[in-house]
């Protein structure tokens, strides 16, 4: 019981480097979404639909590590990172990163932390785009009639779902091939070739 | 890709000598002001207080400015975006305020922080769990190895001619390859990272002494106790002459 909770030095740095290498690809994305902006000019609550990407680190480094409290860690980590670089968000960010991370928290802590599969992922993925919803609409939505507001719950939902389920999950399968996981019990079921 | 400058500030300057937990608190404090209540006075006498901040900040004026231009873009535009749906150009102003307000007094207090003093500070006065911070602190310095990582794997995959990097639809498709190639390379250096440190027996013992012992003294009890003044009074300054809307009745 205790090998499943308490937390070894390996499991703290990889989840913070997995936290780390996503402020990075959130960068990157950073110039993809505002390259985006006009294509959505027309409809702007859809370019929510490139949300996932944002709530991926938590779920990732949950299914790679498999603690409890990884989500949240590595989703309070990787906004740190965009903090301290100088996000123009400032220290908002780390509260944004709290909702995320709590949500997909709940979603690993709902299972038990016992199960770690598609569904589990699906469902931290939906449950951090919530997260993320709850901190964005008072904020930055907040004059908007409610209908509006869940129309872009609604698209960060399947954005979530889309980019942060199902591309986390493919990304953890894909890194469990690569053999980096050899320390986790996510790359015990690594198959031979 | 390219990472914005950090922003240096003039170590010597009132605001960047301060506490980390002071200005974190301080900020804090008024984030919460804005968070509470959409409307133009409050956000616009917060705003005030934080443009008189910056003049002590030690951050240069021009640099500052750069940083702060998307987050103005930004604001801007979800204001005009609450303004064209709630059809209220009052209250799209009041959210881009707000928005600025909350953003300015982040980036203040972060810009002026160093990391390591952020982790001090975290573990000596926040109590947070030593192992945790100091593995994330680990971790953070590994970024800019990171981000080089990025760009040689985007060099690499367009000499291969994976990524064509031409059209949006182009790099959207490469992203997730890209994506996981860092990972590789993060995770197999966070896992030697973290055997050096075991090696070293980090996290064997239960306690710890702090190597950088720092106290909260009065100039960090004189800045929190002025952001609650600058909140308290921007609140009540706004109640008395009836323009205080709070979040909640929404």
């Amino acid at each position: 019981m205790s090998s499943r909770v308490s937390w070894r030095t390996v499991d703290i740095v990889v989840t913070a480097a997995i936290a780390v290498a996503f402020g990075v690809v959130f960068w990157a994305w950073n110039a993809l979404w505002a390259a985006a902006t006009p294509a959505f000019l027309a409809v702007p609550p859809a370019q929510n639909i490139l949300y996932g990407t944002w709530l991926a680190a938590g779920v990732v480094a949950g299914l790679v590590v498999q603690k409890p409290g990884a989500a949240l860690f590595a989703e309070l980590v990787a906004a740190s990172v965009s903090l301290i670089l100088g996000s123009q968000w400032g220290l908002d960010a780390a509260l944004s990163g709290l909702f995320q991370g709590a949500g997909a928290e709940l979603a690993f802590a709902l299972f038990r932390y016992r199960r770690w599969h598609f569904t589990a992922a699906l469902l931290a993925a939906a449950l951090a785009a919530i997260g993320a919803w709850i901190h964005d609409t008072p904020l930055y939505y907040a004059e908007l009639p409610l209908t509006d507001q869940l129309v872009i719950g609604a698209f960060m939902l399947i954005s979530a779902i889309v980019i942060a389920g199902v591309g986390s999950w493919w990304l953890t399968r894909a890194l469990v091939q690569t053999g980096v996981l050899a320390q986790f019990p996510s790359g015990r079921s690594q198959q031979r070739i | 890709m390219r990472l914005l400058e950090p922003l240096v500030p003039d170590p010597r300057a009132p605001l960047a000598r301060l506490h980390p937990m002071a200005k974190i608190v301080a900020a804090l404090i008024l984030m919460l002001a804005l968070f509470i209540t959409v409307d133009l006075l409050t956000s616009g006498v917060v705003v005030g207080a934080l443009l008189v901040a910056a003049r002590f900040s030690g951050l240069p004026p021009r640099s500052l400015m750069a940083r702060a231009a998307p987050l103005l873009i930004g604001a801007a535009s979800l204001g005009i975006f609450n303004a064209v749906l709630s059809q209220s150009p009052v209250s799209g102003a009041a959210i881009a305020l707000r928005i600025i307000g909350v953003s300015l007094a982040g980036m203040l207090a972060v810009a002026t922080i160093d990391p390591t003093d952020l982790a001090d500070a975290l573990v000596e006065h926040a109590h947070a769990p030593s192992r945790f911070v100091v593995g994330a602190l680990a971790a953070f310095r590994l970024f800019p190895l990171f981000s080089r990582e990025w760009d040689v794997l985007g060099l690499a995959r367009r000499a291969r001619g994976i990524e064509a990097d031409r059209t949006y639809v182009d790099r959207l498709r490469a992203f997730p390859g890209r994506a996981l190639g860092l990972l590789v390379a993060a995770i197999r250096r966070a896992t030697r990272l973290a055997l050096a440190m075991d090696a070293r027996g980090f996290g064997a013992q239960p306690c710890r002494t702090l190597a950088r012992p720092r106290a909260l003294t009065l100039p960090d009890a004189v800045l929190v106790a002025g952001a609650l003044v600058v909140a308290a009074g921007a609140t009540s300054l706004s109640i008395a002459l009836g323009t205080w809307r709070p979040l909640i009745a929404f």
